[in-house]
């Protein structure tokens, strides 16, 4: 073994300048996909955070149907007691109920719809930024206390500002008509358009009082440290409760499901995109795999003259491409390790892209970290090695056809 | 010289690539993929971008609106304007512009038995929307509206869903009217639209212009003037005439109208053009090698060119002028199978429906479509060339410092 | 006036204890309309010579001189301008570019010179007739015998309308015949156009048909013999 390492070795370094060449073909894409598939999969990270920390969290309980259709009525009766035990459980990074309805919001000259959400001001920051989003005035003060915050588009319809008073309309949950007249403490700015210009919070208990809703609510928003915990986050919300057929945990998958399938749409035309790349980085290869072949057919009759058998040349030929593979492989991912380490510290940005993001109504949009899987970094590095390797031996399999006295006789 | 001497030197370059047709054909096909994929990539982004800016304009943009000067900031009843003077309507009426016509505008709530929603009522001339926007195409369920006195209302599909109610049903429509009352009429429910996106079908719900003007007793009033023109490169000096014929009012192209479409326009550009310079790269390494095994293998005849008095620029030529032939080819090659990929197989766009939802998110629509311009093939065809020659300068430059005598004597 | 002077022209290779002196002082006068042979045992420093004198290389010391120039003082470009229009080359092999036909490989060079196409088809024809090739004209190298291709070669060389035409081992590669016939070729160019040979051979045959024989070894000239 050891010699025909080190004959395969050698080989490899008679065209220097080809070898080179050809393992720096390997290394280019293998920095590509090396840094590129985690920085892709960091990026949905960052979209579903994004959409999720400004108002959804990771997870919500709710009432069966009252995702699809949110009647006032479909409430989770205990809400709050319910609240209170997993919260006790200090299980959760945040947790919050919430309530929520559709009213018209009226200031002296305008009226405008809006979607008007009770929450509790103490808790509500644990699984929403909209807390920390309030561009003018405050946030809501505590739990029972009459007042409103708004989003700025709907302040700015309104025409209202901090300390005005807003007259509030709609139907409470045993049919009556609902009224409040209530002042503005705060305007918050989310840089969603859905939710600065429809969204108005009040405190729990106050909407529980102008709705009628006793102590009820209609969603439990939970957080865990970050999204990717969410899978635990869910087992562990479903074995605590177990015992309740009158409530269902939803993730962010049905809670926002444009985005699992806008990923999927990116992640399909990424994949479709990459290997594409890959095939035109193994064209690239295969010429110099095949040349560097011919051009030693002589050389393989001599061995073959020598009593070689046409096996053993087509495996020194198979160790000298994997060799090669391998020196590109690993400079490549020497490079692309650089790459992420630096993106990971950093963060990157994208000229542009909060406008973008904005469209897309992913607020608060930051950085994209890459995202640390071993998955994501393999995948790369062993696609490439596997498809150069095979494109090698497209040229390695003529060797088994030689005829040494005919091979000996080719320029 | 170099004028007369390029037909026999073109002979030489042209039968020395068929020396190894094999090498040949393989880089060859690795130019023509990378080109193939750079004018695919391009037509899909241009495509997106197209798609995404038709259904921006026929989203009841147009082209160009023009507005009262605080209508944009602050969409209410107040901030109307009056029919289209003569003047004004001299522009309108000039050969540029293909449809115009006049919408009225109003924030409102729409109420079904069951449900409450904010909508924004439009009230339209049926018959001038006509290739203007999608409300022009007939609805899908019902009928549509028709005339500006039609006093039933046209709601979108998903719309129906949500507030539980089809064609035939009434809803009531809440707004204020022009003395800041809150004004409800009942409304039958006509016909049924259906938008791309979801979010269209929700934010809009349409009636006859006068129906509107009616119910808050805006007499002759309108919101906006919306128009689309035949050719969007003459809409900056149209939009000028605009402003010039009406100084009172403000006259904005879709660019102002829509600065976010704008940004994402750009941020493609940017993104397609880092796209190809990777793709680039990728088959660059392929050249270059196989240029370099072109000229290794050719030292003594390039020593012979070399004894005949060739000067050392002209062979740097001659090896540019293989790989520029090769680098033509490929283009060419790569042009024609993109061009028949687009327009020929994939003529009728591809469908994306089975991922709607995710296509929702990023607000294109479910059919993929594929355009190419003329300046992206040129840029590709111009990039390709000019950095496919600058990679083989090194081969060339390579085989022109040969000492002629080294390269005789070698064997 | 001579067509070529070497003044003590030197060329060593390699470098210390390995340093080989392929010419050693070697002091030379070539006159025009000369038919020279250099002849002796390979490693004699013939090669070296001719290419010394073609400007495919430079010596380490000494001067060189082709038809009132100072070889060893160009550059490049002005080199391949020489050889482009004061001398043509025949080599013992490999002499013709193998994807051009006969006819192309002759014009190749009148090409370089920037010649009309028109008049490169005539001079090409005229020439491969003069060499004996007519009908050949559209074979490509491989499609040609050994002595054919030198005459391909001859042609080439001719085209230009050279002072000087060099020849490395002409005939190595040919038969007797074929050698004679060649050689029958050369020496009615230099007879009918004054053109200079310098040839540089280990054959009997081509000696014999020098005028001036030149002998070498270990890089000098040891006899210069007047023939005929």
């Amino acid at each position: 073994m050891g010699i025909v390492f080190r004959l395969a070795w050698r080989n490899l370094w008679r065209n220097r300048r080809r070898t080179w060449l050809t393992a720096g073909a390997i290394a280019f894409s293998t920095t590509l996909l090396f840094a590129w598939v985690p920085i892709q999969f960091g990026t949905y990270d960052m979209m579903i955070n994004a959409s999720l920390k400004v108002f959804p969290g990771h997870a919500q309980i709710q009432r069966p149907g009252y995702l699809a259709k949110p009647k006032i009525q479909n409430a989770i009766t205990d809400a709050e007691l319910l609240t209170k035990s997993l919260r006790d459980t200090n299980q959760y990074a945040g947790i919050s109920a919430r309530a929520q309805s559709f009213v018209l919001l009226s200031s002296g000259s305008r009226s405008y719809g809006s979607q008007v959400v009770g929450v509790e001001p103490e808790y509500e920051g644990g699984t929403s930024t909209i807390p920390t989003l309030v561009k003018q005035g405050r946030y809501l003060s505590g739990i029972d206390a009459q007042e409103i915050v708004v989003g700025s588009a709907l302040a700015r319809n309104l025409k209202i500002t901090v300390g005005d008073e807003v007259t509030l309309l709609g139907g409470s949950k045993d049919g009556s008509v609902a009224a409040a007249i209530l002042p503005v403490v705060g305007i918050f700015k989310s840089g969603s358009n859905d939710l600065d210009r429809f969204f108005s919070e009040i405190p729990l208990r106050t909407f529980q009082e102008i709705f009628a809703m006793g102590n009820t609510a209609h969603s439990i928003t939970v957080t865990s440290r970050n999204i990717e915990q969410q899978p635990q986050l869910l087992a562990q919300l479903a074995r605590a409760l177990a015992k309740r057929d009158d409530i269902v945990v939803l993730g962010w998958e049905e809670l926002i499901p444009g985005m699992k399938e806008a990923i999927q749409v990116d992640k399909t035309g990424g994949f479709i995109f990459l290997g594409i790349l890959i095939a035109i980085v193994v064209f690239s290869i295969l010429n110099t795999f095949l040349v560097s072949v011919l051009e030693r057919i002589r050389e393989f009759g001599l061995m073959l003259a020598l009593g070689s058998r046409p096996k053993q040349i087509a495996g020194l030929l198979m160790l000298e491409s994997g060799l090669l593979t391998l020196l590109g492989l690993i400079i490549g991912v020497v490079i692309g390790s650089a790459l992420v380490y630096w993106a990971n510290a950093v963060g990157l940005v994208y000229p542009g892209m909060e406008e973008l993001v904005e469209q897309f109504g992913l607020p608060g949009l930051s950085r994209i970290y890459p995202q640390i899987k071993l998955f994501n970094f393999l995948l790369g590095p062993v696609a490439i090695f596997v498809c150069t390797n095979l494109a090698a031996w497209i040229p390695i399999l003529r060797i088994r056809k030689l005829e040494p006295v005919a091979a000996m006789r080719t320029i | 010289m170099i004028a007369s001497s390029l037909p026999l030197l073109g002979t030489l370059g042209w039968r020395n690539l068929w020396r190894h047709p094999r090498r040949t054909l393989i880089i060859l096909f690795a130019i023509t993929l990378g080109v193939w994929f750079m004018v695919i990539s391009a037509a899909m982004m241009i495509g997106l971008i197209e798609q995404q800016l038709n259904d921006t304009i026929f989203n009841l943009t147009g082209h160009a609106q023009i507005h009262h000067p605080k209508f944009r900031d602050d969409p209410a009843i107040e901030h109307s304007m009056p029919l289209p003077n003569k003047k004004l309507l001299e522009t309108l009426d000039g050969g540029e512009v293909t449809q115009w016509s006049v919408r009225v505008r109003l924030p409102a709530i729409v109420m079904s038995e069951r449900e409450s929603r904010g909508v924004t009522l439009v009230g339209i001339d049926p018959t001038r929307e006509i290739g203007l926007s999608f409300i022009g195409n007939p609805v899908v369920e019902g009928r549509s509206l028709e005339s500006i006195e039609d006093n039933g209302i046209v709601i979108g599909q998903r719309m129906a869903e949500k507030l539980e109610t089809r064609v035939g049903k009434r809803i009531v429509i809440m707004l204020q009217d022009k003395t800041n009352e809150v004004a409800d009429r009942g409304f039958r429910i006509v016909g049924l639209f259906k938008a791309e996106l979801e979010a269209t079908e929700t934010a809009y719900v349409f009636t006859g212009l006068s129906t509107a003007q009616t119910l808050v007793g805006m007499a002759n009033e309108i919101s906006e003037i919306s128009l689309v023109t035949r050719s969007r490169e003459k809409l900056d000096p149209l939009v000028a005439d605009l402003r010039k014929a009406a100084p009172q009012f403000e006259s904005l192209s879709w660019q102002e109208l829509e600065p976010l479409v704008v940004t994402a326009m750009a941020v493609y550009e940017n993104f397609i053009f880092i796209w190809y310079l990777i793709i680039f790269v990728a088959m660059a390494f392929g050249l270059t090698n196989t240029m370099l095994m072109a000229v290794f293998e050719r030292t003594r005849e390039i020593g012979l060119l070399q004894a005949l008095g060739m000067r050392p620029r002209s062979i740097v030529g001659q090896v540019m002028l293989e790989s520029l032939i090769l680098l033509f080819l490929g283009v060419l090659l790569g042009n024609l199978i993109g061009w028949l990929t687009t327009d020929i197989i994939l003529r009728d766009g591809v469908d994306l429906s089975a991922f709607a939802r995710g296509t929702e998110q990023f607000k294109i629509g479910s059919t993929m479509y594929f355009i190419w311009r003329l300046e992206d093939l040129l840029t590709i065809d111009v990039l390709v060339i000019v950095l496919g020659l600058l990679a083989s300068l090194y081969p060339a430059v390579k085989a022109a410092r040969y000492a002629p005598v080294e390269a005789i004597a070698g064997n | 006036m001579p067509t070529v002077t070497l003044k003590s022209v030197r060329k060593t290779f390699g470098e210390g204890e390995l340093a080989v002196n392929a010419l050693n002082n070697v002091d030379l006068e070539i006159n025009a309309g000369g038919f020279i042979c250099l002849s002796g045992p390979s490693g004699s420093g013939k090669t070296t010579l001719l290419n010394m004198v073609g400007g495919l290389d430079r010596p380490s010391s000494g001067e060189i001189t082709v038809i009132d120039k100072r070889v060893d003082l160009m550059d490049k470009g002005e080199l391949a301008e020489m050889r482009l229009h004061s001398i043509g080359f025949v080599f013992q092999a490999y002499n013709l570019i193998p994807v051009l036909t006969a006819r192309e490989n002759v014009e190749f060079v009148i090409q370089l010179q920037g010649m009309s196409a028109d008049m490169r088809h005539r001079k090409a024809s005229d020439i491969l007739n003069e060499v004996g090739l007519d009908g050949l004209e559209d074979r490509k190298p491989a499609e040609l015998s050994g002595g054919q291709q030198q005459r391909v070669a001859v042609a080439r060389a001719l085209v230009s309308e050279p002072a000087l035409i060099l020849a490395d081992e002409p005939t190595a590669n040919l038969d007797s015949v074929t050698a004679q016939s060649l050689m029958d070729l050369l020496r009615h160019l230099n007879d009918d156009r004054g053109i200079t040979f310098l040839i540089a051979t280990h054959d009997k045959l081509v000696m014999s048909h020098a005028r001036r024989l030149l002998q070498m070894q270990d890089g000098q000239i040891i006899n210069d013999i007047q023939q005929r």
